[in-house]
């Protein structure tokens, strides 16, 4: 098991390899199809400091935030899959979800030292490792808004990283 | 006799059956999870196992979600030869499955707004997770004396990759079967949430094959598996997706397929549904 605890360090994402359990410990972003295009949006714009966001090092969880919880879901649809490369540019180091992404999105966060990582849809155990859980923009989405939570030990599979896929058979 | 049910007691067992559902692994359920456990090689995939049925133990303890897609209430009712069912007594159910959802809690999921709005889901979603309405009722006779509510909650990603179509048999029921394990391997690799449950039914029309389907999750155990279902089971493995599509032998968990009448042509109707890991999400209770 490899720890890391955010904001994560571009020597530590260097180090990962495709099948390493990882356990991220710290603040994370929250967001899914409806809100990351708009935080895309702010990057192309710079004007994601101008929100109070700063995605160096930190991790994002594709999930909605409700009072049932939080779980992970497919990172391979468009809104979704489609804002890896922005997001990484901007310095996020780690895309949460779940399910098979392209080649292409792989080689795009590959260059720029960042990884993708599966973890299951265990809302209950996640729940225990969640705290202080807060809209970090665009409240008028709901539970799909960008939400900042904290965490505590969240355990995930590295599913792409270096060019790699744990999908690759 | 139903002139004698307490309404106020129905909501009440409605509502904590639905949470039942929503928050817990049936034993057999949790017995299918520790036989692949023991048995899958591949430790990746041993692992994702594990933290599915870790999560069970605590969403048990807590009474609360198994998942964050809390699913949309679909309600399965057998009814006894001296049982009745009234507009009352469905009135009180839904009146419970309400409760139950804001209990859970449900995930606040019901589309607001007329026939256009709920489509793109311009108004937004109602904040009341009470508010999210349960699927028409699907009652069965049954020749036990009772009258029992199952309760189960759909997730949208088997819903994404279910399949509803039509097979000509060629009066072979491997071409059937066959086709079916196609179906199944397409819907597992897609859904993410693996290991599955597959749920089939084979009736004479969409409608019927769809209610069969539904009765085969409200009844299927992991513990009572026929000829028909352990052979798909055995094939959809052979394809090696596994937990999560991390690879293995176990993508599917088993398979509760229900066959019902059958039309006089070469034609089967097929419904088949990729339950996720934590599905088929039930509880049931009877209604005194």
């Amino acid at each position: 098991m490899i720890h890391l605890t955010t904001p994560i360090s571009e020597e530590d994402i260097a180090k990962l390899q495709v099948g390493d359990v990882v356990s991220i410990s710290g603040d994370i972003f929250c967001g899914r199809d409806a809100v990351l295009p708009k935080v895309c949006k702010l990057i192309e714009e710079k004007r994601l400091s101008e929100k109070g966001i700063n995605l160096q090092g930190s991790v994002m969880f594709h999930t909605a935030v409700s009072p049932a919880g939080i779980g992970p879901t497919s990172s391979n649809k468009v809104e979704i899959e489609g804002s890896f490369e922005a997001l990484s540019k901007a310095g996020l180091k780690i895309h949460l979800g779940k399910g098979a992404i392209s080649q292409n999105t792989i080689n795009a966060i590959s260059k720029l030292n960042a990884v993708y990582a599966i973890i299951p849809p265990v809302t209950a155990l996640l729940g225990s490792k969640t705290s202080d859980i807060e809209i970090a923009a665009y409240p008028e989405l709901g539970m799909e808004a960008l939400h900042k939570v904290h965490v505590s030990e969240y355990q995930a599979i590295i599913a792409a990283a270096q060019g790699r896929s744990i999908y690759d058979k | 006799m139903t002139n004698n049910i307490n309404m106020n007691e129905v909501i009440e067992k409605v509502a904590a059956t639905l949470v039942t559902a929503g928050s817990t692994f049936r034993e057999d359920q949790k017995e299918a999870y520790r036989r692949v456990i023991a048995s899958e090689k591949m430790e990746s995939s041993c692992w994702v196992m594990q933290q599915v049925l870790e999560n069970a133990e605590v969403a048990e303890k807590s009474r609360g979600p198994l998942c964050d897609d809390t699913g949309i209430p679909h309600v399965f009712i057998e009814v006894g030869p001296n049982r009745a069912l009234t507009g009352a007594l469905m009135q009180s159910i839904k009146a419970g499955i309400r409760e139950g959802l804001r209990r859970l809690p449900g995930r606040p999921m019901a589309v607001m707004g007329d026939d256009y709005a709920r489509i793109d889901q311009s108004r937004g979603l109602d904040p009341d997770s009470g508010a999210l309405l349960p699927s028409p009722f699907l009652v069965k006779e049954v020749d036990e004396d009772i009258l029992r509510v199952t309760i189960l909650m759909l997730g949208g990603g088997p819903a994404i990759r279910g399949i509803t179509q039509r097979v000509f048999h060629r009066h072979d029921v491997s071409i059937v079967i066959d086709e079916i394990v196609k179906r199944a391997v397409e819907g597992v690799k897609n859904l993410g949430c693996s290991p599955c449950t597959l749920a089939v039914g084979i009736g004479r029309s969409q409608f019927e094959a769809t209610s069969l389907m539904m009765e085969a999750m409200a009844k299927g155990n992991y513990d009572v598996q026929s000829e028909f279902e352990q052979e798909i089971t055995q094939k959809v493995n052979e394809a090696n997706v596994g937990p999560l599509g991390l690879g293995g032998k176990t993508s599917v968990l088993a398979t509760f397929a229900k066959i019902g009448p059958q039309r006089a042509s070469g034609v089967r109707i097929v419904a088949l549904r990729p339950c996720c890991c934590f599905e088929p999400r039930r509880a049931s209770v009877e209604i005194d």
